[in-house]
C-alpha cells in the first residue's frame, strides 16, 4: 500500500552548478550583450522578472542554445507568430524555472521569406508550437523534423492567420 | 500493427485521436493527432470588441472556463494598463480556485470511470454539482460563466454567499477524505496506477509539460507561487509536488490541490475587503502587447495580445498548456502495455477545447 | 412426489386423451389406415415415448422456472447498481412493483432494433457463435436441480443424475470457444483483442475452478448433485474449504466477466470488445446470457458449497436454494460496484500465479479431510 497523507512540500531545485546565481534582470542583460553583441539589441525591463529583447534572425539557434544551456532557460513557454504590414514577427518566450525570469524574444522576418530556424532540437516542447505556426500562419521553420499542419486539414492550401485571408 | 484509438472512442474524452503501433500489447510507438475540434478562436477574436471576446474565451476549455476569461482579461489589463480594485482581486481568487475544485473533480470523474470504478465517476460528479450550485447562483451559469471583465468581475456576490461557500467547503473536505480511502486502499488502483507511466523531470522540462504533471515529476514550479498574480501574494498556501513520475502521483497531486484550493478560498473569504468591484475601461486599446499568464488546472496557460489602437485586437495568440503535454505523450506511452493507455492518457487531463482553440 | 412423478402423470393423462382420438380413428377407418393409427397410439402409450415427453416436459419446467429467475436477476442488478450509484434504478415502468416490467420493456425495445450482419464478416463464424454460446448457458440451466425433487431425472427414484455437476461445469466451459469465433468473425481489430483476451482470461480461470471442484467432488464421493448436497447435511462445505470457496467465487467472476474482470467488453478501452458488432435481439441475448451464466455459477456454488437446498423446514427446499443463489449473486454484484478494472497481464498474473497455488492447497486440504475419514 502505497504511503498516504499529504505529498512532499515545496522542494528545492538543485541549483545547477555554475550557472549565475540568482540573476536579476540586469545581469542577464549583460550576459546577453556580452555574448551575443550584435544578435540580440534592444533591452526593455517590463515588469519584474520580464524582460524584452530583439533577436537577428540568423542567430536563432545559437543564442537559444547559448540560453538553454548557460543561462538556464530550460523550458520555452510559447511561439507566436504576429504578422504586419511589411515584415512578420515571431516573438519567443522563455522561462527560467531556476532564476525566475521571463524573457521575451523578438524575431523580424521579410514579407516575402518568413522563414527561421527551428528550435525544437534544443526544446522539444517547440515542435507542435512551430507545427501550429506554419499550420496557421505559414512560417517556414528551417530544420523542423516533421513540418505538417497539425489543427487543419492536411491538404488545405491557405494559411487562415493571415490578414489576407478573409474567410 | 498501428491501432487507431478514436476519434470516435468513448475513452478519449473531447475529439482527437491517437494511433499506437503495438507489438502484441506492447506500444511500441504513438501519434496523437489533434485538431478535430479547431474552431478558429483567434481568427474569430480579432473581429470582435474585447469585451466581445470574453464568453468567446470561456469556451476554450469547457472544463475550467472561468481560468480562459479571467486569463483573457489579464492580458487586456495589461495592454490597456488598467488596475483592477482590491475586492474584484479577492473574488477573482476565489472563483478561480472553485474552478479549479470543479475541473479536477471532473477529471477524476473520467479517470475513475475509464479504470472501471462506475461509482467513482457518480459520486464525484455529485459533489461537482455542490459547486456547481454556487456558481450558478453567482454567475447564472453552470458551466461557462462570462463572468470576468475588463477591470474587475461582472457583479458583486450575491447575499449568504459566504455562508453557503463555507458549508459547502467543509462537507467537500469530509468527501475529499472518503475519496481518498475509495482509491487508494483498493488495491487494485494502486497495481494500475504505481509505476506506470513514468516521465522524468528531465523530459517533462525540455517536453515544456507545466501543471500537475510536471509537479508530479519533481519539479516544484508554480505560477501562483512563482509569479504571483492577483492577490496570490497574500494567501497561504503549499506547491504541490511527488517525487514519483507515474500515474499514481499525479493523481495525488490532483487531490492535494483539491485541499489545498479549500484552504485558499477560505482564506480568501476571510480577507476580502469592502469596495467596487469593477471599474469603467477604456474603449480602444493603445498600440502595444499585452501578456498575462495563470496557473491553469491543467498547467500554464498564456496570452499574448498585440493592440493597434482601436478597439478590436490585432492578434491574439494563446498557448494552451494541453496541446504541448499531448505533443509529450509518446515519451511517456512507449513500452506500456495498451491497456494503460487510458490510465496514463487520462492522467495527463485532456480537454480538447484548449488543445484545439 | 418429486418432478418426474409430477410429470409422468400430466404426460400420462395427455396420451391417454390423445389415445381416445387415434384408437377411436384405428376402429372407423378401414385398412391399412385403422392399422395404422391404431399402431401410432400404441406407440404413443408406450414406456419409451412416455419417459422422452416427461423428460421434455421437466426440462421446460426447470429452465422456464430457471429464466424467470434470471429476470429476476437482471431487476436486482439494475436496482442494485442504481442504489450504489446513489439514483433509483428502474422505477417508472410497473411503477408499483419496483420497475421489474423495465426488463420486458428492454427486451420489447431490442427485437424491433434492425439487425445487422457486417459485409466483411464472416458469415458463418458470426451466425455461429450466438448459437453455441447461448445454447450450451441454457444447457448449464437444465442440469441443475432445485431440490431432491425437484430437478431433471430419469427415471423415478428423483433427480439422481450420476454426473450432474461434471456435466454442467463442462457446459459452462464450452463459452470460451464461442467468444473467440465472435471475436474473429466480426472482422474488427477490437472485437479480435476482445475475443483474445476473453479466451485468455476463460482459460486460465478454468484451472483453478476445476481444482476447487474437485475437492469437492472428492468430499462428496460423487458427481452428482443430490450426492454432493446429501453429503453437506452436517457441515456446508463452505466451511472447511474455505480457501476453496473464496477461489470458487473468484474464478466465477471471471467466468462470467464482470468487473473486475470484465476486460474483454472494458468499455474504455474496446468499446463493448467481442459483442460490439452485434445488435438488435442478438445482442440483448448475449447480454440475457450474462446473467444466465451469473445465475449458473450462484446455482452451482450453492449447491456445492453452501449446502443446496438444506434449511429449515419452515420454507420449501427450492425456495432456499434460490435465497442462497441470491445471496452469492447479490455479493458478486456488491464487489461488481466497488472495484476497478484489473489489467490484461495483471489478471493472468493473479490466476496462474495466485490461484492456482491456492488451489492446490486447497485439494490437500480436502485429501487431508478425506483421509481421515471425516466425511
Amino acid at each position: 500500500m502505497a504511503e498516504r497523507g499529504r505529498s512532499d512540500q515545496k522542494e528545492d531545485m538543485e541549483k545547477a552548478p555554475s550557472r549565475i546565481d540568482a540573476v536579476p534582470e540586469e545581469k542577464l542583460i549583460r550576459a546577453l550583450m556580452n555574448a551575443f553583441p550584435e544578435a540580440i539589441t534592444g533591452f526593455t525591463k517590463l515588469k519584474e522578472g520580464f524582460v524584452r529583447a530583439k533577436l537577428d534572425r540568423r542567430e536563432i539557434a545559437k543564442a537559444c542554445k547559448y540560453l538553454r544551456d548557460e543561462l538556464g532557460f530550460e523550458h520555452l513557454s510559447m511561439i507566436s507568430a504576429v504578422e504586419y504590414d511589411d515584415r512578420f514577427e515571431i516573438v519567443y518566450h522563455i522561462t527560467s524555472y531556476q532564476n525566475k525570469l521571463l524573457l521575451e524574444l523578438i524575431t523580424r522576418t521579410p514579407k516575402d521569406d518568413p522563414s527561421v530556424d527551428s528550435v525544437s532540437s534544443i526544446w522539444g516542447g517547440a515542435n507542435w508550437q512551430e507545427r501550429e505556426s506554419y499550420d496557421l500562419m505559414g512560417i517556414m521553420f528551417n530544420g523542423h523534423p516533421n513540418l505538417e499542419r497539425i489543427l487543419l486539414p492536411k491538404d488545405y492550401t491557405f494559411h487562415p492567420l493571415r490578414k489576407d485571408f478573409k474567410g | 500493427m498501428w491501432i487507431n484509438m478514436g476519434p470516435q472512442h468513448p475513452m478519449t474524452h473531447g475529439l482527437w485521436n491517437l494511433r499506437v503501433k503495438v507489438d502484441g500489447e506492447t506500444i511500441v510507438d504513438a501519434q496523437p493527432e489533434v485538431g478535430y475540434l479547431h474552431r478558429g478562436i483567434e481568427k474569430l477574436c480579432e473581429g470582435k470588441t474585447y469585451p466581445q471576446i470574453i464568453p468567446l474565451a470561456d469556451r476554450l476549455c469547457y472544463g475550467s472556463s472561468l481560468t480562459w476569461s479571467h486569463l483573457y482579461c489579464m492580458a487586456v489589463e495589461d495592454l490597456m494598463n488598467v488596475e483592477v480594485p482590491e475586492r474584484a482581486e479577492y473574488i477573482r481568487v476565489l472563483t478561480i480556485e472553485m474552478q479549479r475544485i470543479v475541473s479536477h473533480l471532473m477529471w477524476l470523474a473520467a479517470y475513475a470511470g475509464d479504470l472501471g470504478l462506475g461509482v467513482g465517476f457518480v459520486y464525484t460528479m455529485r459533489e461537482r454539482e455542490v459547486f456547481l450550485d454556487l456558481f450558478q447562483a453567482l454567475t447564472g451559469a453552470r458551466i461557462t460563466y462570462n463572468f470576468p471583465r475588463i477591470g474587475g468581475v461582472a457583479h458583486d456576490l450575491p447575499p449568504n454567499f459566504e455562508r453557503d461557500t463555507l458549508r459547502a467547503i467543509s462537507y467537500f473536505e469530509g468527501r475529499l477524505k472518503e475519496y481518498e480511502d475509495l482509491f487508494e486502499g483498493s488495491k487494485i488502483f494502486m497495481m494500475r496506477n504505481v509505476g506506470v507511466g513514468i516521465l522524468k523531470k528531465e523530459d517533462a522540462i525540455n517536453m515544456g509539460v507545466t501543471g500537475p504533471t510536471l509537479r508530479a515529476s519533481g519539479v516544484s514550479y508554480d505560477l501562483r507561487k512563482d509569479r504571483p498574480y492577483s492577490v496570490y501574494e497574500e494567501m497561504n498556501f503549499n506547491v504541490v509536488t511527488h517525487k514519483d513520475c507515474d500515474c499514481y502521483a499525479r493523481y495525488r497531486v490532483r487531490m492535494d490541490e483539491m485541499w489545498e484550493s479549500c484552504q485558499i478560498m477560505k482564506q480568501a473569504l476571510k480577507k476580502m475587503p469592502k469596495g467596487k468591484v469593477r471599474i469603467v475601461s477604456p474603449r480602444n486599446a493603445p498600440v502595444g502587447t499585452g501578456l498575462a499568464r495563470v496557473e491553469d488546472p491543467r498547467g500554464e496557460g498564456m496570452m499574448y495580445i498585440v493592440g493597434d489602437g482601436t478597439d478590436k485586437p490585432y492578434r491574439v495568440k494563446i498557448r494552451s498548456p494541453i496541446f504541448v503535454t499531448v505533443s509529450a505523450a509518446p515519451k511517456i506511452l512507449i513500452g506500456y502495455k495498451v491497456a494503460d493507455v487510458v490510465a496514463i492518457m487520462g492522467g495527463l487531463d485532456m480537454c480538447i477545447g484548449e488543445t484545439d482553440r | 412426489m418429486n418432478l418426474f412423478e409430477f410429470c409422468y402423470g400430466i404426460i400420462h393423462w395427455l396420451v391417454d386423451l390423445i389415445n381416445h382420438l387415434w384408437y377411436w380413428l384405428g376402429d372407423v377407418l378401414p385398412w391399412w389406415f385403422g392399422d395404422f393409427f391404431d399402431a401410432v397410439g400404441n406407440f404413443a402409450a408406450s414406456q419409451g415415448h412416455m419417459a422422452v415427453m416427461t423428460i421434455f416436459l421437466e426440462v421446460v419446467i426447470v429452465v422456464v422456472i430457471a429464466l424467470i429467475n434470471v429476470l429476476n436477476f437482471i431487476w436486482i442488478f439494475r436496482k442494485f447498481m442504481g442504489r450504489m450509484f446513489d439514483f433509483y434504478g428502474p422505477y417508472y415502468v410497473g411503477y408499483r412493483i419496483g420497475g421489474w416490467l423495465q426488463n420486458l420493456a428492454d427486451g420489447i425495445k431490442l427485437f424491433v432494433k434492425e439487425i445487422i450482419v457486417p459485409a466483411k464478416a464472416d458469415k458463418m463464424g458470426y451466425l455461429l457463435a450466438p448459437i453455441i454460446y447461448i445454447g450450451s448457458s441454457i444447457l448449464i440451466l437444465a442440469t441443475i436441480p432445485f431440490s431432491e425433487n425437484f430437478g431433471v431425472a430419469t427415471n423415478e427414484s428423483g433427480s439422481y443424475v450420476p454426473a450432474g455437476a461434471l456435466f454442467a461445469l463442462a457446459a459452462f466451459a464450452i463459452a470460451p470457444f464461442s467468444i473467440l469465433l465472435a471475436g474473429w468473425a466480426s472482422n474488427n481489430k477490437y472485437t479480435l483483442i476482445g475475443g483474445m483476451r476473453s479466451a485468455a482470461q476463460m482459460m486460465s480461470y478454468e484451472i483453478p475452478l476445476l481444482m476447487t471442484v474437485a475437492s469437492v467432488f472428492l468430499l462428496a464421493g460423487s458427481y452428482g448433485f443430490v450426492d454432493i448436497v446429501d453429503a453437506q447435511h452436517d457441515i456446508w462445505f463452505a466451511f472447511p474449504l474455505f480457501i476453496g470457496f473464496l477461489i470458487f467465487l473468484v474464478c466465477l467472476a471471471a467466468e462470467v466477466e464482470i468487473i473486475p474482470f470484465d476486460l474483454p467488453e472494458a468499455e474504455a478501452e474496446l468499446v463493448e470488445g467481442w459483442t460490439t458488432e452485434y445488435g438488435g435481439m442478438r445482442f440483448g441475448l448475449f447480454y440475457f446470457t450474462t446473467t444466465i451464466r451469473s445465475y449458473a455459477g450462484g446455482a452451482l456454488a450453492t449447491a456445492l458449497f453452501l449446502g443446496g437446498w438444506h434449511g429449515p423446514a419452515l420454507i420449501p427446499d427450492e425456495i432456499w436454494f434460490l435465497i442462497k443463489a441470491y445471496i452469492v449473486y447479490t455479493i458478486f454484484q456488491w464487489m461488481t460496484w466497488s472495484l476497478p478494472r484489473v489489467r490484461v497481464d495483471q489478471m493472468l498474473g493473479i490466476g496462474w500465479k495466485r490461484l492456482l497455488p491456492l488451489a492446490v492447497i486447497n485439494l490437500m486440504i480436502a485429501v487431508a479431510l478425506k483421509s481421515m475419514g471425516w466425511f
